[in-house]
């Protein structure tokens, strides 16, 4: 049992979470190892959101109880930009516009201090741009989005690349893609997921949270996880999401917390 | 607030204006109607809405009635990255003829100082003065009137309507001897068609006042392009401008200011012809308990006329920002478009921006926005940054940095952009809270 765990990349344990005094995830347990693809599925409100945050470190979650291990380290410890430095990378369901700030200057300057942190040697623009233009391929976008404001005026598809291709350059070791698939059609969607799975590799793992198993199509999970209440209630491989595909959610015995309430 | 303080003021006005007047210059109508009516109202405090929120006490109570001696000689090292085909320097008000250079300047640009001319040709200042400085009751306008004696003089005649040229003003206000203020007075006059860029550049030192007032009058379809930096470390500086726009002229301004103690900046500018345009920008830094007050009136006297106007500061600590914009649309000026913006971010609890934009429209076919936005730094893009591996107090200058860049995107070259956003950021203290 021992042996095992240490092989494991993320290892959360009986994590409390609550927002604004409203507990949101309760007991929540999930074991990740490197090279494996893991999907978080739930109804809306029932905590998917809230754990792909507080793994990437928004600090106005407040974690009650359990604990979080993370490649050996304690991962609650760590700020934000630690957590980034470490290899931990979060795809945002509504990515931020920062007029003012280039696109290529922003992802110049993370990929830089993620190097600084690991005593590595900065990139010049002009290498930087060099290494940008097959990640830029990666993702379908144009070369001129770099010279934008980050996200500034980017469409729904644009925002959702613009995500995949930070990733590609900021090469996590583990990726959380939070809701992804949100407001993308279904040709946007396909290349966001060949993309992800261009970015499949033994020594990363990646969290996909969805709602719908739309993105499972393209993206294969190997663990398929339901949340509800706070709770993973269900575990299983892929087939899994199909079952939730066929039944829903009710299907399972899961209600939707926002309906009900 | 006609207080004892402001008789050391009155005393050191009534003896400069009394000396200056020997020289017959035909100014001494014009210095006495002004020390007369700063006897009459000194320095203004809180009551008037004008001044409302700027501090005025200290400078009225201090020891900087005094005259700064003109003869020093404080080194004047040039590190602004601009290229400049003239150079002025005005050390304590007094022009330098040693420290300026004026080899490559075009021969269709004259420029000398106010004290040579007035000994030379004093009925055309005489003149020049009346048309562009209205005696009116203004305390820094009357002290610069009542002791009026040097400044720059700058005239861009017809003959280079082909060129542009950049000259750099650099006022240098020398305090380390012994407080004292300088009072400067400069003129532009562009003739139709001509185009000039002035880069002009404040520094003091010690405790003084530093007393400067333009008026600029552009011809037809003339344009000036002026920076203004008031540097890091300046006690407190009054720069006021008068501009008079012909018919289809152009006046774009950008003032710069960052860790000084107390700055006013005053611009007035009245469209008297048609299809002018004028662009007011800011951008601006206050901590510990600086103050940066930025006070504009745009008048829209004639048809056709546009006006952009974007003010923003960033206040740490006990900083504090006043903005008053006043947008006066005149009757029958019709289809003016005017755009005000006033944004301040707040890094502390202490800091406070006062933002008062007036409008008064008199025509009916205008269009006219204002807003002001008062706002700390965005989590949301703090949180953004952070978890792309930035850290907090880079992703705190890079958030500063885009909000001043929207307002300096439009300046060159880049050398000079960077030097002024790297002068922006080392004003700005880490955490930007008051230190417990």
């Amino acid at each position: 049992m021992n042996h095992k765990k240490e092989q494991l990349l993320l290892d959360v344990q009986d994590l409390h979470v609550s927002v604004d005094g409203t507990e949101i995830l309760r007991g929540l347990n999930l074991q990740v190892k490197a090279g494996e693809i893991h999907a978080i599925m739930g109804p809306n409100g029932s905590g998917k959101s809230t754990l792909a945050n507080v793994l990437a470190g928004r600090e106005e979650y407040q974690v009650d109880r359990g604990t979080v291990r993370y490649n050996g380290l304690d991962l609650l410890e760590l700020s934000a930009d630690e957590r980034a430095c470490e290899g931990i990378f979060m795809a945002f369901q509504y990515p931020v516009s920062i007029p003012g700030i280039s696109t290529a200057y922003f992802l110049r300057s993370a990929l830089n201090s993620i190097r600084r942190y690991r005593d590595e040697s900065e990139v010049d623009p002009i290498d930087f741009l060099e290494m940008i233009r097959s990640k830029i391929e990666l993702v379908g976008i144009d070369e001129k989005l770099l010279q934008r404001a980050v996200n500034d005026g980017f469409s729904g598809g644009e925002k959702k690349r613009n995500e995949i291709l930070q990733m590609a350059v900021l090469d996590p070791k583990l990726a959380i893609l939070d809701e992804t698939d949100s407001g993308l059609d279904i040709d946007a969607l396909r290349i966001v997921a060949e993309g992800v799975n261009s970015l499949h590799a033994d020594d990363r793992a990646i969290i996909v949270v969805t709602h719908y198993q739309r993105l499972l199509d393209h993206i294969v999970p190997d663990h398929v996880h339901v949340l509800s209440e706070g709770k993973i209630v269900r575990s299983g491989d892929k087939t899994l999401a199909q079952e939730l595909e066929r039944v829903g959610y009710t299907g399972l015995g899961v209600d939707d917390a926002r309906a009900r309430t | 607030m006609a207080t004892e303080a402001i008789d050391f003021w009155t005393d050191t006005v009534r003896a400069t204006a009394q000396r200056l007047n020997e020289a017959e210059d035909g100014l001494r109508e014009r210095r006495e109607g002004a020390l007369q009516r700063f006897q009459a109202n000194g320095f203004p405090g809180r009551k008037d809405e004008e001044w409302r929120y700027t501090p005025l006490k200290k400078l009225a109570n201090g020891p900087c009635h005094q005259l700064l001696p003109g003869s020093t000689r404080i080194p004047v090292q040039a590190d602004l990255p601009i290229e400049a085909v003239a150079r002025v320097v005005l050390v304590n008000g007094e022009f330098q003829e040693q420290l300026s250079d004026f080899s490559s300047l075009p021969a269709g640009i004259k420029v000398a100082s106010l004290a040579s001319l007035r000994k030379q040709d004093s009925g055309a200042i005489v003149d020049f003065l009346s048309s562009s400085f209205p005696q009116q009751n203004h305390p820094f306008e009357s002290l610069s009137d009542a002791m009026l004696d040097d400044g720059i003089w700058i005239d861009v005649t017809p003959e280079c309507r082909d060129e542009v040229a950049t000259i750099h003003i650099l006022h240098a206000f020398d305090g380390s001897r012994g407080a004292g203020s300088a009072h400067v007075t400069g003129t532009i006059r562009c003739a139709p068609g001509t185009r000039l860029r002035v880069i002009e550049e404040v520094r003091s030192e010690g405790e003084v006042l530093g007393n400067i007032r333009w008026g600029v009058a552009l011809g037809e379809d003339a344009t000036i392009d002026r920076v203004r930096v008031i540097r890091p470390g300046c006690d407190t500086i009054f720069h006021g401008t008068r501009v008079v726009q012909q018919a289809g002229s152009r006046f774009h301004d950008l003032m710069v200011c960052s860790g000084s103690n107390l700055v006013r900046n005053e611009i007035l500018t009245i469209h008297s012809g048609p299809r002018c345009h004028v662009e007011l920008l800011g951008i601006y830094t206050a901590r510990g308990i600086e103050v940066v007050d930025n006070h504009t009136t745009i008048e829209h006297a004639a048809e056709d006329c546009t006006s952009r106007e974007i003010y923003r500061g960033v206040l740490s600590q006990k900083g504090r920002g006043i903005f008053t914009g006043m947008i006066h649309v005149h009757p029958d000026a019709q289809r003016i478009d005017a755009k005000q913006s006033n944004d301040t971010i707040l890094l502390s609890r202490d800091a406070e921006m006062n933002s008062r934009p007036r409008l008064e429209i008199y025509a009916d076919d205008v269009k006219c926005t204002h807003g002001a936005t008062v706002g700390e730094l965005d989590e949301e893009a703090l949180f953004y940054l952070r978890s792309r591996g930035i850290q907090l107090d880079e992703a705190r200058r890079m958030l500063v940095r885009a909000f001043a860049s929207e307002v300096i995107s439009g300046l060159d070259p880049e050398e000079l952009r960077e030097f002024i956003v790297a002068e922006l950021e080392q004003s700005i203290p880490e955490g930007g809270e008051c230190a417990p």
